[in-house]
């Protein structure tokens, strides 16, 4: 693998004048330091879209650099007694050096969503929506109904959603998420159930397996998260079966976190069995390992290393991805990240071997 | 145990879990692997052709979503489309990949994202179930091949077998370009701004500013308009008649109206409106 070095140092000046930046929606890191639960700030309680009064309160009070505008103005998300809205938007400027053809850089929209949130019967229940309006067409990517049973106990969904397994990144890119296929990008139709009890959080989800697409056969996937959350470490572990009539899929995680002040890390395993791929199914392997650094509130630098084993029976074919990413939020509700990924895979394949630069402008709200 | 104790435990427990993911997770030197990481393949490639891929593949599958005016990336998998769309045409994500590259299956993006080595978006079908390794080697053996043109394609009558947009179809507004998709390899030294009019809802010409016949793409005709297409509608004439006629390799003028006889213009109608997405 070879890169000019001209062209690398050569990346836009600006984005290291620009290399600056803070949090994100569904980055479970920031859960970590905290010692809370995914739902304490987002209405999902596996984390994820929309915030809760707590996470828009979190947001322009403990992660933003500096709050502007008059103390009595805090956006709560509520704009009225049964309904709550928010949104992100991530506007992007992308340089992708592939070994072998020329640099590519572009701007682009990564997405632009909006949710909303109508409480019903507060507390108890409520219809969610996360549409998406960019890049494309708009998408619908979560609709659903969730009625707690027992209030901040025991809750039930139904409709279209993102399935619980392993960390919910907001890097949808990340192996781990693409390997499981349960990511921000691929809801499926289902009902899921969850249970939220002392230090505990658990769902467990039976859905089409079809990827939010129509269903292609009678199989149904299951997908299940437990965790245990403290104040300074939590544990969990995921598990996933789909009963898809192009080949069975099974799968299994365990992730984890662990904060010692401005320091937290965070991992995750996953491991799957995919019997549609190759004639004898194929076994697949990919983890992840972060840790954040809050230097200062507003500024955090990222540190992650992924690993993939794209065949299990195959050796030499392994895959890392290592991202370092600085993210800036100087004020609510605005976030700044700007960071270099570098892909190192088999010499052959030069997609594998990649370098990517990014600067990104997210609002969120 | 006391909290203290589980606290260590747990640090203990998460360092071992970042020690066991750091070590040894390194990339693969490839030893014996193909482009794609996997094994060099052992069994002669898988008999395919174009129309068992698009009968078995892209029309029952990748149709729910790759088709008509919004279909992803622009990228059509209908049976009137799929071939021109795909072989020797740049793809939008990696513009440096080719969607088929005829003869190297490995170096094609529509290879690379049914497999999931892309470098760029989901892997398709997106969000799965996924293609099985034979569809897959369909498609591989097809390029392998040399990814040849459906016999459709080979015939002794020049017509028009599709458009971007289509007819009667709503394009996006700003719609700069347009498609043309023939039945025969054209014989390009007739394809000019001469072969093509379009005019608007008034009647009144629009200007063509350029004709290409892409590299590697000899039945497909691009079409540069002066200025981006404001709402409206528009009619498209490829002519079949007079002195600008189009006629293909074999020297087949072109059966634009479709009633079996060389000769006669293809009229094509599709609108801009407001909002429209492609």
């Amino acid at each position: 693998m070879s890169f000019s070095n001209r062209k690398w140092l050569g990346l836009p000046c600006a984005l290291l004048l620009l290399a600056l930046g803070s949090m994100a929606q569904a980055e479970p890191y920031l859960a970590a330091q905290m010692g809370l639960k995914c739902g304490q700030c987002h209405v999902n309680p596996t984390g994820g879209g929309m915030r809760t009064v707590y996470g828009n309160t979190f947001a322009q009070t403990a992660l933003a650099a500096k709050r502007i505008g008059a103390e009595e103005d805090l956006w709560t998300g509520q704009v009225m007694k049964f309904l709550s809205v928010g949104g992100n938007a991530r506007a992007n400027y992308t340089y992708v050096d592939v070994p072998h053809q020329d640099a590519t850089n572009e701007f682009e929209t990564e997405e632009a969503r909006a949710y909303l949130d109508f409480g019903v019967i507060p507390g108890r229940l409520s219809v969610y929506l996360d549409q998406r309006f960019a890049p494309g067409n708009a998408t619908n990517m979560e609709a659903n109904v969730r009625y707690w049973v027992k209030e901040n106990a025991l809750y039930v969904k139904a409709g279209r959603m993102y399935l619980p397994f392993g960390y919910r990144l907001e890097d949808d890119g990340a192996f781990v998420r693409q390997l499981s296929g349960i990511n921000m990008q691929a809801p499926d139709e289902g009902v899921e159930l969850g249970v939220e009890h002392g230090n505990w959080t658990g769902q467990v989800a039976l859905s089409n397996g079809a990827g939010g697409g129509g269903e292609l056969d009678h199989g149904k996937q299951i997908t299940t998260r437990l965790e245990f959350v403290q104040s300074r470490w939590r544990a969990g572990a995921s598990l996933l079966f789909n009963d898809a009539e192009a080949g069975s899929r099974s799968g299994a995680g365990l992730f984890g976190a662990f904060n010692a002040g401005p320091f937290t890390l965070l991992g995750e395993i996953d491991y799957i069995d995919d019997d549609s791929i190759g004639a004898d199914g194929t076994k697949l392997m990919a983890t992840l390992a972060e840790a954040d650094w809050k230097l200062r509130q507003g500024h955090n630098l990222k540190l992650t290393y992924e690993w993939l084993e794209p065949n299990r029976d195959l050796d030499e074919d392994e895959q890392t991805r290592t991202s370092l990413l600085y993210e800036w939020s100087p004020i609510q509700f605005v976030q700044i990240r700007a960071g270099v990924r570098i892909y190192d895979g088999i010499p052959q394949n030069d997609n594998q071997n990649r370098r990517q630069a990014f600067l990104q402008l997210h609002g969120f709200f | 145990m006391d909290a203290g104790n589980t606290n260590l435990l747990a640090r203990k427990g998460i360092f071992l879990l970042a020690a066991l993911v750091l070590a040894g997770c390194t990339a693969g030197n490839g030893e014996g692997l193909d482009e794609n990481g996997g094994a060099i393949p052992i069994v002669p490639p898988v008999d395919s052709d174009f129309q068992q891929i698009q009968d078995t593949i892209f029309t029952p599958i990748c149709t729910n979503c790759h088709v008509g005016a919004n279909a992803p990336q622009g990228l059509r998998l209908d049976a009137a489309n799929s071939y021109a769309l795909l072989v020797n045409v740049a793809s939008n994500e990696v513009p440096g990949t080719l969607r088929v590259s005829p003869g190297n299956p490995d170096a094609s993006y529509i290879v690379q994202k049914l497999q999931g080595n892309n470098a760029v978006g989901a892997r398709m079908p997106f969000g799965g179930p996924y293609l099985s390794q034979t569809q897959i080697d369909l498609v591989r053996g097809w390029i392998a091949a040399g990814a040849t043109p459906p016999p459709a394609s080979v015939s002794n009558q020049l017509t028009v077998a599709s458009t971007i947009p289509a007819g009667k179809e709503s394009a996006a507004p700003g719609t700069a370009n347009l498609t043309v998709i023939f039945s025969a390899d054209l014989d390009a030294s007739l394809v000019n701004t001469a072969t093509f009019g379009l005019r608007d809802g008034f009647d009144e010409p629009v200007a063509l500013v350029g004709t290409k016949v892409p590299d590697g793409r000899p039945n497909v005709v691009e079409l540069t308009l002066a200025r981006p297409l404001p709402p409206g509608s528009y009619q498209l004439d490829v002519r079949g008649a007079g002195p600008a006629a189009l006629a293909d390799n074999a020297g087949h003028v072109l059966d634009g109206d479709a009633d079996g006889v060389a000769g006669g213009d293809y009229l094509m109608s599709f609108d801009v409106k407001p909002g429209a997405q492609r």
